[in-house]
C-alpha cells in the first residue's frame, strides 16, 4: 500500500512539473512489442519475448551476419583443434559489464557451467549436448572441450547463449536470482536496462561504454502488447515502430502512410509429419506420392498470401549457404501420386477410396494445434488434397501444449502438421537422424544418418555444403516429412527505421546497435 | 455486528478452501500442461529436470498439500512464467486493476444510476425508450470489438488518445498522462456495467412508484423531485448494493479482454495468461486474490444494504 501511495504522490509531483505529456515519438527511441513480461536471463528463459530482449542486453561470443555466418562479438578470434575435440576462443579485451565490472574468461566458464548443469534450470542444455566443459586458459582465453567434433558450435554460440556475469550470479540457482531476472539484469550488450514496468514496458538505454560502433538509438523500448490486433493498431497510431505480423493482418497495414512492409525468410520449415512406424507411411514411395498430391503452391498463395517460399526439402532457403538451389520444388502432380500409390499396392475402388489388396482403406488422423488460423487452414488444404486421391483424412485439433506432451513427444500420432524453428545451421541430426529425441516421425535412413553425422563433424563450409546437398537429395527419394513451405517473417515498420538487417527479428536484434531512426519517406 | 463479521470471516475461509480445491482440480484435469514444457525440442532429460524443479513430479494430493500449507503461511510459490514469487507478480498488477476497475465502476454509476432514475420516473418517455435501446446495445456489444473500434477511432484516426498502456513510454507517469491512458479502457469496461446498472435502477424506481409508500408520500405533498431523488433513489440503492457486489469482482478479475486489447497490465490478463500457460502457482494465486475480492465485496454490499435500509438492521 505504501508503494501505491508513493507512486501516486510521485505522479502528482510529475504532473505538477509538467502537465503536458511527452510526445509519443521521442527521437531516437524505437518501440517493439513483446507478448509477455520477459525473464532477463538468456540461459533459463524459453519464450520469444525474453529471447528478443536478452539478445539486446546480453552479448554472446559470436553473432550471425546477414548470411547467418558467425562473426566476432565477445570473442574476437577462435580456432578448433585438428581433432575437432576442442575450440579455443580469444576474448575481446577491455569489455565491461553494464555495472562497470570487467568481463573475463571466468564469466564464459560460469555461463557454460550453468548451461550444462540441468539443475540450474537451463533451457540450452540440448543445444550444447556435445560440450563436455569449458576451461579457462587465461583471463581472456577459454577452451571448450567437446565429446565429439561439433560443427554447429559457432552458430549455437551466437544463437541464444548470451553470456552471464559471474560476479552477480555466482552461488545461487539461476532461477532463484529473482532481482536479476526481473528488474536488474547486467549484460555486456549495446543497450542496458533503464526501467521495467511489470506487464507494460522494458526501457533499454544506449550503453555508452559498449565496445562496438556507438548504437544509433538512444533507447529501445519493448512494450508488452499481448494482442496482435492491438499491436497493429498501435503501429498505425505511431505507438510502436516495428511489428512482426501474420498474413491475416496484412490488410490493415498495407498502403498506410509511414509504414513499410518487408519480408525475410526465416530458418523454419513447416511440415506434415507421418509416423513412419505406421504401416501406411513406412514405404518411402507412399510419402513421395503424398508430396505430389498436396498443392503447396495453392497453400502458399491462399493461406500465406504469398509470404512463404516453396520447399525442396527440410533445409530452408534462409540457410543460403546450404539450401540446394539446383533442386526444384516437388511439383503438384496428383497423377504421379496415383501411379506411385498403385505401384505400392493402393488402388481406388468404385467409390474412389484407396484400398490395398486386403481391402483396407487408406485412412488416418491428421493432428493440428488449435487456434492458429494459418496452421488450421493449411491442415484443411492438406486434407482436401489427400482426399482427392482417395485417402480418408480425419482432422483432429488439440491445444498446443497437449499436442506436444501427449502426441509429439511420445510419437503417438499418425500424421501431424507442425513446424521446426532451428538455429541458423544446417545441422538437423537431432531432428532426422535415427533414434534421436526430436525425430518424432521415427524416420530411419542409413545414408542420411551418416551424412548428418559427417555434417556435424566437419567444420569446413565447402565440405559441409556438399554433405548437406547430398542429404537434400536423399530426402527427395525418401522424404522424412512432407515439407509444406518455408515461411517468411513479415515485418511492418515505420519508414523512419534504418539499419535493420535482412534477418528474422530474433537474429536481427543481435545487431541492435545498427538500428537508427531517420526522416520518414 | 461482531457476530456478523465473525460469521462472515468463517464463511470466507470456507469459500477460499473450496475454491482452492476446485481450481486445483480443474487445472490439473484440463488437457495439456505447463507451457514451459510445451517445447517439442526438449530432450527427455531436460523435461525431467524441469518437472522436478517445478515440483510437478509429486502426486497431486502431495502437490496440493504442499501448496496449501505454504499458502497458509503466506507463501504462494514461484510463478513458472515469471520466474518470480507469485505474490510479487500479483502485487505488481493489483494497483493497475484497482485503478481501471475503480474508474470503470465510477463511470458506470455516473451514467447508469441517474439515467435509470430519470427513465424509471417516466416509463415510456423519450429518454426511457432511447436509454433502453442503448442499454441493450451496451450489453450486447462484444468488448474486444468495441475496444478495437475505440482505438481505431480515437487513437489511430483522430490521434486524441493513446492506443494502449498505462503511461507514455518515455517520461510518462504524470496524472494527465495516466488519465489519458485510462479513458478508453475504462469507457470500454464501463459500458456493459453502466447498461446493467441502468436497467436495475430503472426497475427499482418503477417498482417504487407502484408501492404504497410512494402514494402516501405523494398524498402528503412531498415534492416529486424530492420523492424521486431521495426516496426512490434510496429504495433503488438497496438493489444496487447487491448488483454492485456482483459487478466489482467482475471488473477486477474479469476485465481480461479489455486489459488485453488496451495492453493494460492488470490482474484479469494475468489470470488468463496464467491459465493458458498452465502456470499452476499463478493461477492459484490469482484465483485466491479474486475470491478474496468477491468475499470482501459481499461483506461491503451487506454493510451498504444495512446502511441504506433501516428495516434490515432490526432483523
Amino acid at each position: 500500500m505504501t508503494r501505491v501511495l508513493r507512486r501516486a504522490s510521485l505522479g502528482v509531483l510529475v504532473a505538477l512539473g509538467s502537465c503536458d505529456p511527452a510526445p509519443s515519438g521521442v527521437a531516437g527511441t524505437l518501440r517493439l512489442p513483446i507478448i509477455n513480461d520477459p525473464i532477463f536471463n538468456p540461459v533459463i528463459a524459453p519464450d520469444l519475448g525474453s529471447v528478443m530482449v536478452n539478445k539486446v542486453i546480453f552479448s554472446a561470443l559470436v553473432r550471425p551476419d546477414t548470411a547467418l555466418q558467425p562473426t566476432p562479438d565477445l570473442a574476437t578470434a577462435w580456432e578448433a583443434a585438428p581433432d575437432g575435440l576442442s575450440w579455443t576462443f580469444h576474448l575481446r579485451p577491455g569489455v565491461r559489464w553494464h555495472d562497470g565490472a570487467p568481463f573475463t574468461a571466468r564469466d564464459v566458464k560460469f555461463t557454460f557451467d550453468q548451461i550444462l548443469d540441468l539443475s540450474s534450470g537451463t533451457r540450452l542444455r540440448s543445444d550444447f549436448a556435445a560440450v563436455d566443459g569449458v576451461d579457462i586458459v587465461d583471463s581472456l582465453t577459454v577452451r571448450f572441450r567437446l565429446t565429439a567434433p561439433f560443427a554447429p558450435l559457432l552458430t549455437l554460440l551466437g544463437y541464444n547463449a548470451g553470456i552471464l556475469p559471474e560476479h552477480l550470479l555466482r552461488g545461487q540457482r539461476l532461477s532463484d536470482a529473482t532481482a536479476f531476472n526481473r528488474t536488474t539484469p547486467i549484460g555486456t550488450g549495446p543497450f542496458r536496462l533503464a526501467q521495467v514496468t511489470p506487464g507494460a514496458t522494458v526501457v533499454l538505454e544506449r550503453n555508452p561504454h559498449w565496445y562496438g560502433a556507438p548504437p544509433g538509438l538512444d533507447r529501445l523500448i519493448f512494450k508488452v502488447v499481448p494482442d496482435i490486433n492491438a499491436q497493429v493498431a498501435q503501429l498505425r497510431a505511431g505507438e510502436l515502430d516495428l511489428v512482426t505480423i501474420e498474413p491475416a493482418n496484412l490488410g490493415s497495414v498495407q498502403h498506410q502512410p509511414g509504414i513499410a512492409i518487408r519480408q525475410v525468410p526465416v530458418v523454419q520449415h513447416w511440415y506434415v509429419g507421418f509416423n513412419t512406424m505406421s504401416h501406411l507411411f513406412s514405404p518411402p514411395a507412399v510419402r513421395r506420392a503424398m508430396a505430389y498430391a498436396v498443392n503447396r503452391e495453392a497453400i502458399v498463395a491462399g493461406v500465406l498470401k504469398g509470404y512463404a517460399d516453396l520447399p525442396t526439402g527440410t533445409i530452408p532457403i534462409a540457410l543460403r549457404t546450404y539450401h540446394d538451389t539446383t533442386l526444384h520444388p516437388v511439383p503438384f502432380a496428383p497423377d504421379s501420386a496415383q501411379a506411385l500409390l498403385a505401384a505400392a499396392g493402393w488402388h481406388r475402388d468404385a467409390d474412389g477410396k484407396l484400398r490395398n489388396a486386403a481391402g483396407r482403406e487408406f485412412a488416418f488422423d491428421l493432428l493440428v494445434d488449435k487456434g492458429n488460423p494459418t496452421r488450421e487452414q493449411a491442415a484443411l488444404a492438406v486434407q482436401q488434397d489427400l482426399e482427392r486421391i482417395g485417402m480418408t483424412v480425419r482432422l483432429r485439433t488439440m491445444e498446443f501444449a497437449a499436442l506436444v506432451r501427449d502426441r509429439v513427444l511420445p510419437g503417438n500420432y499418425e500424421a501431424i502438421l507442425i513446424w521446426w524453428t532451428t538455429p541458423p545451421d544446417p545441422d538437423q541430426f537431432a531432428f532426422y537422424a535415427s533414434d534421436q529425441d526430436n525425430n518424432h516421425v521415427r524416420w530411419r535412413n542409413r545414408t542420411a544418418d551418416s551424412l548428418l553425422l559427417a555434417g556435424r563433424r566437419t567444420s569446413d563450409v565447402a565440405t559441409r555444403r556438399e554433405i548437406y546437398r547430398a542429404f537434400q537429395r536423399v530426402e527427395r527419394d525418401d522424404p522424412p516429412v512432407l515439407v509444406l513451405f518455408y515461411p517468411r517473417e513479415i515485418q511492418a515498420a515505420t519508414t523512419r527505421l534504418r539499419g535493420l538487417p535482412a534477418l528474422g527479428i530474433r537474429d536481427a536484434l543481435r545487431h541492435s546497435e545498427a538500428l537508427s531512426l531517420g526522416p520518414g519517406t | 455486528m461482531t457476530r456478523f463479521l465473525l460469521s462472515r470471516a468463517l464463511h470466507a475461509i470456507l469459500v477460499l478452501g473450496m475454491v482452492s480445491v476446485t481450481t486445483f482440480a480443474i487445472m490439473h484435469l484440463a488437457p495439456g500442461g505447463p507451457s514451459v514444457l510445451a517445447d517439442p525440442k526438449l530432450s527427455a532429460a531436460e523435461r525431467a529436470a524441469i518437472v522436478e524443479q517445478l515440483g510437478l513430479d509429486a502426486p497431486l494430493p502431495v502437490q496440493f498439500t504442499r501448496w496449501i500449507t505454504r499458502a497458509a503461511r503466506g507463501d504462494l510459490g514461484t510463478s513458472f512464467l515469471y520466474a518470480a514469487p507469485t505474490a510479487q507478480a500479483i502485487a505488481d498488477r493489483v494497483p493497475n486493476t484497482l485503478v481501471l476497475a475503480g474508474a470503470a465502476l465510477l463511470l458506470a454509476c455516473l451514467i447508469g444510476v441517474p439515467t435509470g432514475i430519470a427513465a424509471g420516473a417516466a416509463p415510456g418517455g423519450t429518454l426511457d425508450r432511447w436509454a433502453l435501446r442503448a442499454s441493450v446495445a451496451g450489453i450486447a456489444v462484444p468488448v474486444f470489438w468495441l475496444g478495437i473500434m475505440l482505438i481505431l477511432v480515437f487513437a489511430v484516426r483522430l490521434q486524441w488518445l493513446p492506443a494502449g498502456g498505462i503511461t507514455a513510454d518515455v517520461d510518462g507517469g504524470g496524472l494527465v498522462d495516466r488519465a489519458r491512458h485510462l479513458i478508453l479502457p475504462a469507457s470500454t469496461l464501463a459500458l456493459a456495467s453502466a447498461s446493467e446498472l441502468f436497467r436495475y435502477t430503472r426497475a427499482a424506481v418503477r417498482e417504487g412508484r407502484d408501492a404504497n409508500w410512494w402514494r402516501v408520500a405523494r398524498a402528503r405533498g412531498v415534492p416529486r423531485r424530492r420523492l424521486l431523488w431521495r426516496h426512490a433513489a434510496r429504495h433503488a440503492l438497496v438493489t444496487l448494493c447487491s448488483v454492485l457486489s456482483v459487478q466489482l469482482p467482475r471488473l477486477v478479475g474479469g476485465a481480461a479482454i479489455t486489459e488485453t486489447v488496451f495492453s493494460w497490465p492488470g490482474m484479469g490478463r494475468l489470470g488468463v495468461e496464467a491459465a493458458l500457460a498452465r502456470d499452476y502457482p499463478l493461477v492459484m494465486g490469482v484465483t485466491l486474490v479474486v475470491t478474496l475480492g468477491v468475499v470482501l465485496a459481499g461483506v461491503l454490499s451487506d454493510l451498504g444494504q444495512l446502511a441504506a435500509d433501516p428495516r434490515l438492521r432490526r432483523a
